[in-house]
């Protein structure tokens, strides 16, 4: 008890971080979203989702700052900066799944990326609401149990997206191009099931 | 190669003689062709999707299915160009393979220099026979003129202004009025792929389509969805049309 009141007294300006990485996160979720149901249309989202990795950058750059700053930190060290970067690779991958768009020349989405795009959605939003949780080490669990089973969703849909790919006479360019960008996509949703493992590991350190 | 030969040709080579197919190879990669080396014969629709010029094809390979590969082949929409490279054979034999559909017929022992002459030949020919038979007879519907001898549409005598690849969707649509083509069909026609389940290239651009077509015509609806199928072409006065169309 006497641990718990000192990480909220001394966290606020960590907890204050990861609440803006949360807000981040979700804000570049739902522009891929966004982008993947209007595509090729909308091509100004994708400049949006850009800002949303350089704020990310800056995010983590605090996080790190301030873990070098401070001697008493609320979490383990290892944890913080572990959930900073976990939280990066999100933006970054969704980043570069809306930049192959246009590197790629995609004429069209595929149905596949706007299902994933949802799905990648719907755990950052839940990612997001559990880190506006964080500084009072409440029961995340609800929160972590929707993004497991959101990342195996992805991994279904995944899996039937890749398939399709694979069909017989397929232009071997969209394959490539495709490919690429379900696994970017895929890999942003992977990236939301780490951070619930590292919360899931704080929340059982702080109990 | 004479002046006249027709360049970088799409061959596939179905032939399991090693030694036969290393030293064509050779010679189809001094002239610049793509070679597609097929030890055992595939699918036809394999073939198909591969938009070759032409195929040189063992029919020993195809056992007593040949005849029935053979026809096949031929008989598919824009089929490649078939020369039968086979060992010795009866002229009932070839005389089947020619009426089938074939377009040449060699037999082995030959030189490679020889089998490339005759592909390129026909090829030539099949190029020759395309360009005089395209039909260049305008399409004309509602207030829209599609010309495929300028890949353009013209509404009053001004163009749309359409991309290749909307001219040719539009030209497939109303080369078939009234009837509903599938959107896999579409694809397959204007793509030269089979479509991947869940591409949405085919909606995007009807979408496109629909949006010059309403700006240059906009008393008249040319494109209808078929929900779930695919699209097809009847203009109407706009009176006439649906209240609310979307696609897909």
């Amino acid at each position: 008890m006497t641990r718990f009141s000192i990480s909220r007294r001394n966290g606020h300006e960590f907890f204050n971080l990861f609440d803006e990485a949360g807000a981040n996160i979700l804000r570049a979720s739902e522009l891929l979203d966004q982008l993947l149901g209007s595509w090729p249309d909308g091509t100004g989202l994708g400049r949006e989702i850009l800002l949303c990795e350089q704020e990310g950058d800056r995010i983590t750059h605090d996080v790190i700052q301030l873990l070098n700053r401070k001697l008493a930190a609320p979490i383990d060290r290892q944890d913080l900066y572990a959930l900073a970067s976990a939280l990066d690779d999100i933006v970054d991958y969704t980043e570069e799944a809306a930049d192959f768009l246009a590197l790629y020349h995609i004429e069209a989405p595929m149905e596949q990326a706007q299902q994933l795009s949802e799905v990648l959605r719907d755990a950052c939003r839940s990612l997001s609401g559990a880190l506006s949780e964080l500084h009072g080490f409440d029961d995340l669990h609800h929160h972590l149990v929707e993004i497991h089973r959101l990342e195996n969703d992805g991994d279904r849909i995944m899996r039937e997206a890749l398939a399709s790919l694979f069909q017989n006479g397929i232009d071997p360019m969209v394959v490539i191009r495709w490919k690429d960008i379900f696994e970017r996509i895929e890999q942003a949703i992977d990236a939301c099931e780490t951070v619930a493992h590292i919360l899931e590991g704080i929340v059982v350190k702080q109990g | 190669m004479p002046a006249t030969a027709p360049a970088a040709v799409r061959l596939a080579v179905v032939d399991s003689d090693s030694g036969f197919v290393r030293v064509l190879a050779k010679r189809l990669g001094a002239v610049g062709w793509r070679a597609q080396l097929l030890p055992t014969p595939p699918p036809v629709e394999e073939l198909q999707v591969m938009r070759l010029h032409a195929i040189v094809i063992d029919t020993a390979l195809l056992g007593s299915e040949a005849w029935t590969y053979i026809e096949h082949l031929c008989g598919q929409a824009a089929a490649p160009v078939v020369v039968i490279c086979t060992g010795p054979s009866s002229v009932a034999q070839r005389v089947r393979g020619l009426r089938l559909g074939a377009d040449d017929w060699v037999t082995k022992p030959c030189h490679p220099e020889e089998v490339l002459a005759r592909v390129e030949a026909a090829v030539r020919r099949r190029r020759a026979g395309e360009l005089s038979s395209q039909p260049i007879e305008p399409i004309v519907g509602g207030e829209l003129e599609i010309r495929p001898d300028m890949f353009e549409a013209f509404v009053g005598g001004r163009a749309v202004g359409l991309t290749r690849r909307e001219f040719e969707l539009l030209h497939l649509l109303a080369a078939a009025p009234g009837r509903v083509v599938p959107r896999e069909r579409v694809y397959e026609r204007v793509w030269g792929y089979a479509m991947a389940h869940g591409d949405r290239s085919v909606d995007v651009f009807v979408r496109k389509l629909r949006k010059k077509l309403e700006a240059a015509s906009p008393g008249w609806v040319y494109l209808h969805t078929h929900f779930g199928v695919g699209y097809r072409f009847d203009p109407q006065e706009a009176e006439e049309k649906e209240t609310e169309e979307v696609d897909r």
